[in-house]
């Protein structure tokens, strides 16, 4: 897969646990064009084991001398923000790959409601900046822990004027999502990003307020959970590999030197699924591309954040 | 009929059934579109709000408007023609929130005029429920001069804008809400298949 090399150019502290990151070509021609909603796939080199983590882009899509994302510190994770967080600083070398759109706006919309939680607000940035070309009618509600975790909230006043709305849970307020969904114009289209729960109770409130699926969108990228050690058997080439607690099935791929395909490496698009020949074991989903069904008919899986519990599992790669 | 083959962009209908959720239901029927009405409300009638916008076609023998009337105690609106239940679509749809579903009956010509007015109000018709009913005729648009007859029912006929022979495809055009008429004796003029009628 072909991907980008950029340098670092700048690192600013956006909140206690939130770090934004400027990156520009180190050819110094312009990055690829993007649309908003997009994100990349960052590479991160951490004791000898490569990390792969997939980022918004949440600056302007008519700016592209740069990108800018945005990581928020988890330090109960596999290391991937942490080293973003400790390593990375002014001048750092990356690689990146192109910019990818699995979260974009439905241009045919009449009207466009983004709701983000937390870091989830990054897809968002790059959104309103094409919402706002094309001057369409859109609100943003954006929801937040406390005060000091309002990552982003005087850039986004500037950007959205009265079309933001900032919800505090310290102080008790929250978005109702009868209330937000329950009123509006034919033609409107959701979108989440955030926390799980939140995400979750957005798609099932539109679901029972009968909006159709189509207009109700998600972004959720997943860090691949930490398991039990178990083998991946290659049928095609009859390769055996070991996928360690710690590390995902693809990552294990990749580290023994399988080119296998990958694009978000967050569960979300569903690039890398492969075909389950055999297993003496159960599969662990951990998806939003499979349906219920598919799982549970357990011969498919996306090995960027699902995994299995068993000793040996026969894919057809 | 070759067989394991289809043309993607032909519609397929599904009887009418209420949806289960929703904030309101709207029901567009025309002519013999009343017994898709009719149909739905044998089943269990949602709680939610009813509209039910219908026309009888006055040049058909049979008349739905009564049976519909006694059926259908609450937002009945019965309009004089097709053109009326159109203008009355037009009109509710002001009032109209995402939840609503819609429901349309009719022949081809009617369901998808009835289409563009909801996708006019970004109404996706993936998210509206369809049923065919009465006859099978086509509307059809010449792709030579563009204009569309709302009623063939033959496999070949004579484009009332051009005056061409046309062969009706199953190649159908959400956009025009009408399938494609393609001049048959182009390669050689007056050699016209035999005239049958498929739509009845």
């Amino acid at each position: 897969m072909s991907v980008l090399n950029v340098t670092v150019e700048k690192v600013e502290q956006i909140t206690d646990v939130v770090k934004q990151f400027t990156f520009v070509q180190d050819n110094g021609e312009a990055l690829p064009k993007f649309s908003g909603g997009s994100h990349v796939v960052v590479s991160m080199d951490i004791n000898g084991r490569t990390h792969r983590n997939p980022y918004s882009l949440m600056s302007s899509p008519a700016n592209t001398d740069s990108y800018q994302i945005a990581v928020r510190r988890q330090d109960k994770s596999r290391g991937g923000s942490v080293f973003m967080h400790d390593q990375v600083k002014p001048g750092t070398k990356l690689t990146i790959t192109y910019p990818v759109n699995l979260f974009a706006i439905n241009r045919l919309g009449k009207k466009h409601i983004l709701v983000a939680g937390g870091i989830g607000i990054t897809p968002f940035m790059s959104q309103i900046a094409d919402l706002n070309r094309l001057g369409a009618d859109y609100e943003l509600h954006y929801a937040y822990r406390s005060s000091e975790h309002a990552a982003f909230r005087e850039q986004l006043e500037e950007l959205c004027g009265d079309r933001v709305h900032f919800y505090v849970e310290g102080d008790g307020t929250r978005i109702d999502f009868g209330d937000l969904l329950g009123q509006q114009p034919l033609g409107t289209h959701a979108y989440v990003c955030g926390p799980e729960p939140m995400v979750k109770m957005m798609l099932l409130t539109a679901k029972y307020l009968g909006w159709p699926s189509n207009h109700v969108h998600s972004e959720q990228f997943l860090a691949p959970p930490v398991g039990d050690e178990f083998t991946v058997v290659l049928n095609q080439s009859a390769k055996e590999i070991v996928v360690p607690g710690d590390m995902s099935m693809l990552e294990a791929m990749e580290e023994a030197g399988v080119d296998a395909p990958f694009l978000c490496r967050g569960g979300a698009c569903g690039r890398c699924e492969l075909d389950v020949l055999e297993t003496d074991g159960a599969l662990l989903h951990h998806d939003h591309y499979l349906s219920d069904a598919e799982k549970a008919a357990g011969n498919k899986i996306m090995p960027c954040v699902s995994r299995a519990k068993c000793t040996r599992l026969v894919v057809n790669l | 009929m070759e067989r394991g083959y289809r043309i993607r962009s032909k519609p397929l209908y599904d009887p009418l059934i209420w949806k289960e959720h929703a904030t309101d239901h709207v029901v567009i029927a025309h002519a013999e579109g009343g017994v898709g009405v009719l149909k739905l409300f044998q089943m269990m009638t949602p709680k939610q709000p009813i509209k039910v916008l219908f026309a009888d076609d006055a040049r058909a023998q049979r008349s739905y408007r009564d049976i519909i009337s006694k059926l259908v105690d609450e937002g009945l609106q019965i309009l004089d023609d097709k053109e009326g239940v159109l203008s009355a679509v037009s009109a509710t749809l002001d009032d109209c929130v995402m939840g609503t579903q819609f429901y349309i009956a009719g022949n081809e010509d009617f369901i998808w005029a009835a289409s563009q007015i909801l996708k006019s109000a970004g109404v996706d018709d993936k998210n509206v429920m369809k049923e065919q009913c009465g006859s099978l005729a086509r509307p059809v648009y010449c792709v030579h001069c563009k204009t569309i007859d709302p009623e063939v029912h033959h496999n070949v006929y004579t484009c009332p804008g051009c005056g061409r022979h046309l062969f009706v495809r199953d190649h159908f055009s959400r956009r025009l809400g009408a399938y494609m008429g393609l001049m048959v004796d182009a390669e050689e003029p007056g050699n016209i298949p035999e005239v049958e009628e498929m739509y009845p």
